[in-house]
């Protein structure tokens, strides 16, 4: 008979029993570190509407979603739990005194090619400090992070700190529209951390603008009115917008363009057309922008050398040194927290690949994972994800989060002792058939003393339970048989030093908890 | 399987009977529309001749290839029926299988451009559309559309590779409108404003006033051959008929790369014609030369040699030009049929796929 199981979906994972155990520990162990700080949990779900996640999480994202149509709604497995719990706020949690302190752990899920430590379901444990601006607020989601990844037991792991100010601020200055600020942001990642050439992403960039021939690189050779139209936007310029428009329509009537019968209107082409027109060419300044941050890549460095270089590039720049300002503040308040000083990389241009963060971002890196260094959590301030989410007022939040498989994958490379996977306390086994409500009576007993109690329910015999006890390193063994139906005794065995007592109830219990 | 197996078989062979063909050691499914022709006349030119009682009939055989039996279906069931596992062998459209294809459907691509049937799945706006030159615009007016509240409507048959190649152009705002119809009619009745669909020659769209974009193709696409990976992996019967199949494809498709070449060329001994003819880089064909002799007829001039050489076909006339400056008086030129070489390549890479298993990590 041909097999037929079913295999799971490819890049999920189960959690076996142990696997499990450990990362319930270890999600415990951090959601607690954060209670400490006054974080509440929240738990949302895992389906959302799609537009959620449209809103600011950006091609890297949104390319990656598993996106599904439901009887005609938009929806999706979340890739991350941030907009989900401002969406809980803008909606449940406003008339909250500020900050709102939130902690969280769930499954999130993205389509990527699954590597180690790379999944398509993955677990994220974080928090967010939602109506704090400033350093403050900052340094405590900092410490909290930092804070946490120590309770775990992990040694070898640096913060990079970076801040979307400075970028953000030359962005401005050099008047760079929105959608190409989001591309330049976008691509930052790609320029900082993976050392892509500057080369490469120039033209990559101008192409997403539509400046430039990236874009036609798989352009179709058979476009034949291609030219004469691309000419328009450049001859309109002339008329300047006030007659472009109707220069525009006097031209499309004399050349016979139909532009009725699809779902714009002329008028809206047309404006658009001139409107196109009329934009500046940005490839200069977007060459500069690039430059500039691959300028703020090789100035990275620790605190103390890297604040006096950035200064100077700032200041060459006429840019605002505030963001620098701030990581220092919230630097200086880690020793107060009692973070034990992790190694510190400043580098301003860090981007975290999600569009929504405004402030000061930070990653963690774990050194130890298969000798190369691994991203085990992030975060930052967004001070705009409120508003952009439907709130009417602007709210400053922080947070971040820790992808909790890769914590797991840390420890193990660091050799740390596997916590939470114990075996039970006890195996309570009757012998007969008639010996099983005084066993189940024992049993109960012993699970009301707060003990961990493996009934025997397949009546395997005297010695396959005490093979089983010490193959899966279970302490004791309670034996029930004919002597606890005559006098309320049963037998207990301690499978380290095999020795056999006959106890009464309480006596078991007694034994059991203090051998624990 | 084992109970039902003899089973089935028997009915093979009652239907073997009747029909008066052996059981099938493996079965190839064909595209019944669209690329039919097409692709029998690229078998037949590879020397696998489909043969076809009646052409309104959807079975067939290949009497060259001893145990196969030919099914004609629709370029998207000949994939459906290869994944699932009904059809061994399949021919049909690439931009079909990047469509339907999923990680585990345990497809196997075994020739990715059979080098016909060549077409392009396209991103198309109205012509109308004057401001509307590459995929950007596209991006922006989506942006547009949904600030006044409403999405970008894509009318296409390929909603995956679409939605794919949206979201990776930064268009988040969408929906996509599944049609089986008339795509092209789609914006026209204001079923959707922009379609993605297959292009060959473009002059469908053209007649819809549609244009493509710079930027805008998604993917390029020709007849490919498909098999099922279970199949060819469990049954060596199989594999081996995928061999020959494999072998005549490959050694077809090169030989049109080249072409054989003889001229007569006159000299002492058949080395001093060789070396007058390898001295010329053009014509030292993928070895060199053969040399052989030519008989005169009755009364005829001794001394004449014939010189063949296999040239790629784009240096044909500078080959002939060399031959002459040999001293070539007149050159005939024939096509190759095939041109196998030490190896079927494609086979090789088909098992090396077969033997390493995709893994997770």
């Amino acid at each position: 008979m041909e097999t037929l199981d079913v295999q799971r979906v490819r890049g999920m994972n189960d959690a076996l029993p142990g696997e499990d155990a450990r990362l319930r520990a270890l999600t415990a162990t951090l959601r607690d570190h954060f209670e400490r700080f006054g974080y509440r949990g929240i738990d949302t779900p895992v389906l959302e509407n799609l537009d959620l996640f449209l809103r600011k999480s950006g091609e890297e994202v949104a390319a990656r979603m598993y996106t599904f149509t439901h009887w005609n709604r938009k929806l999706c497995l979340r890739p991350e739990l941030t907009a989900s719990v401002m969406r809980a706020y803008v909606g449940n949690l406003r008339d909250r005194p500020l900050p709102v302190r939130v902690h969280y752990a769930g499954p999130t899920f993205r389509y990527e090619k699954p590597q180690r430590g790379r999944y398509r379901q993955f677990t994220q444990v974080g928090i967010e400090c939602i109506g704090a601006g400033g350093p403050s607020a900052d340094a405590e989601v900092l410490a909290a992070a930092c804070g946490a990844l120590e309770r775990t037991g992990l040694v070898g792991f640096r913060v990079v700190l970076g801040h979307l100010g400075v970028v953000l601020q030359l962005l401005e200055q050099l008047g760079i529209d929105e959608h190409g600020q989001n591309l330049i942001l976008g691509n930052m990642e790609a320029l900082a951390r993976r050392g892509a050439a500057p080369d490469e992403v120039l033209p990559r960039i101008l192409g997403l603008m539509g400046v430039g021939n990236a874009a036609d690189l798989n352009a179709d050779t058979e476009h034949d009115d291609e030219d004469s139209i691309s000419l328009l936007p450049s001859l309109l310029s002339e008329f300047g917008s006030e007659g472009a428009a109707h220069v525009a329509s006097d031209l499309l009537a004399r050349a016979n363009l139909m532009l009725e019968g699809g779902t714009r209107t002329p008028e809206e082409i047309v404006s658009r057309l001139v409107a196109k027109a009329g934009r500046p060419d940005p490839t200069d300044r977007v060459a500069r922008a690039v430059d500039f941050i691959v300028q703020l890549q090789r100035l990275a460095g620790p605190p103390e050398v890297a604040f006096g270089r950035i200064g100077a590039l700032l200041a060459e720049h006429e840019l605002d040194p505030a963001p620098l300002r701030e990581i220092e503040r919230a630097l200086a308040l880690l020793p107060s927290y009692g973070v034990n000083q992790p190694e510190v990389v400043v580098d301003l241009s860090l981007g975290r690949g999600l569009r929504y963060y405004t402030g000061l971002v930070f990653e963690l890196h774990a050194d130890a994972v298969g000798g190369v260094s691994s991203q085990i959590g992030g975060g930052g301030r967004y001070d705009d994800l409120v508003r952009s989410l439907g709130g009417r007022e602007g709210v400053p939040a922080c947070g971040f989060s820790f992808g909790l498989e890769r914590i797991k994958l840390a420890l193990d490379a660091e050799g740390s002792e596997p916590t939470g996977d114990r075996a039970v306390d006890v195996v309570v086994a009757p012998i007969d058939e008639d010996d099983e409500p005084p066993a189940v009576a024992i049993a109960t007993r012993l699970r009301q003393a707060g003990l961990d109690v493996e009934l025997d329910v397949r009546r395997r015999g005297v010695r396959a339970n005490l093979r089983h006890a010490d193959r899966e390193r279970v302490p004791y063994v309670v034996i029930v048989g004919e002597r606890e139906r005559v006098d309320g005794r049963a037998l207990l065995r301690d499978m380290a030093s095999r020795s056999e007592q006959a106890l009464d109830a309480d006596a078991l219990v007694a034994a059991v908890r203090t051998g624990r | 399987m084992t109970a039902i197996a003899p089973l089935a078989s028997r009915r093979n062979q009652l239907r073997a009977r009747r029909s008066g063909v052996n059981t099938p050691t493996l079965r190839m499914a064909l595209p019944s529309k669209g690329m039919e022709q097409q692709t029998l006349d690229f078998l037949a030119l590879c020397g696998m001749k489909v043969s076809r009682p009646n052409p309104r009939q959807y079975r067939a055989t290949i009497p060259a290839l001893a145990g196969v039996e030919v099914l004609f279906q629709r370029v998207t069931d000949v994939f459906a029926k290869v994944a699932e596992g009904s059809v061994d062998l399949g021919i049909t459209g690439y931009d079909v299988v990047r469509e339907h294809q999923r990680e585990d459907d345990g497809v196997l691509m075994l020739e990715k451009a059979l080098g016909y049937a060549g077409c392009a799945l396209v991103l198309a706006v109205p012509e109308g559309w004057i401001d509307v030159s590459s995929v950007i615009d596209v991006a922006e007016i989506s942006a547009e559309f949904r600030r006044r509240g409403r999405d970008l409507r894509v009318a296409t048959k390929y909603p995956n590779l679409t939605r794919q190649f949206l979201f990776d152009n930064g268009i988040n705002y969408f929906t996509i409108v599944e049609s089986d119809g008339a795509l092209e009619a789609a914006p026209a009745l204001n079923a959707a404003d922009v379609i993605v669909d297959i292009v060959s020659s473009g002059v469908t769209l053209r007649e819809n006033r549609l244009k493509r974009l710079s930027g805008g193709t998604i993917v390029e696409s020709e007849a490919c051959l498909i098999g099922n990976r279970t199949a060819l992996r469990d049954s060596p019967e199989k594999l081996e008929i995928v061999r020959q199949v494999l072998e005549l494809i490959e050694a077809q498709m090169r030989s049109r790369e080249y072409f054989s070449l003889t001229g007569n060329i006159r000299g002492d001994s058949p080395e001093a014609v060789a070396r007058r003819v390898t001295s010329h880089t053009e014509v030292a064909g993928l070895r060199g030369p053969t040399i052989s002799r030519v008989y005169p007829k009755l009364g005829g001039e001794e001394g004449w040699y014939a010189a063949t050489v296999v040239v790629q076909s784009k240096l044909l006339l500078q080959a002939i030009d060399a031959l002459r400056r040999a001293g070539a008086g007149d050159v005939s030129v024939a096509p190759l049929r095939y041109m196998f070489q030490s190896k079927c390549w494609s086979f090789e890479a088909l098992r090396r796929q077969l033997s390493d298993r995709g893994t997770d990590e």
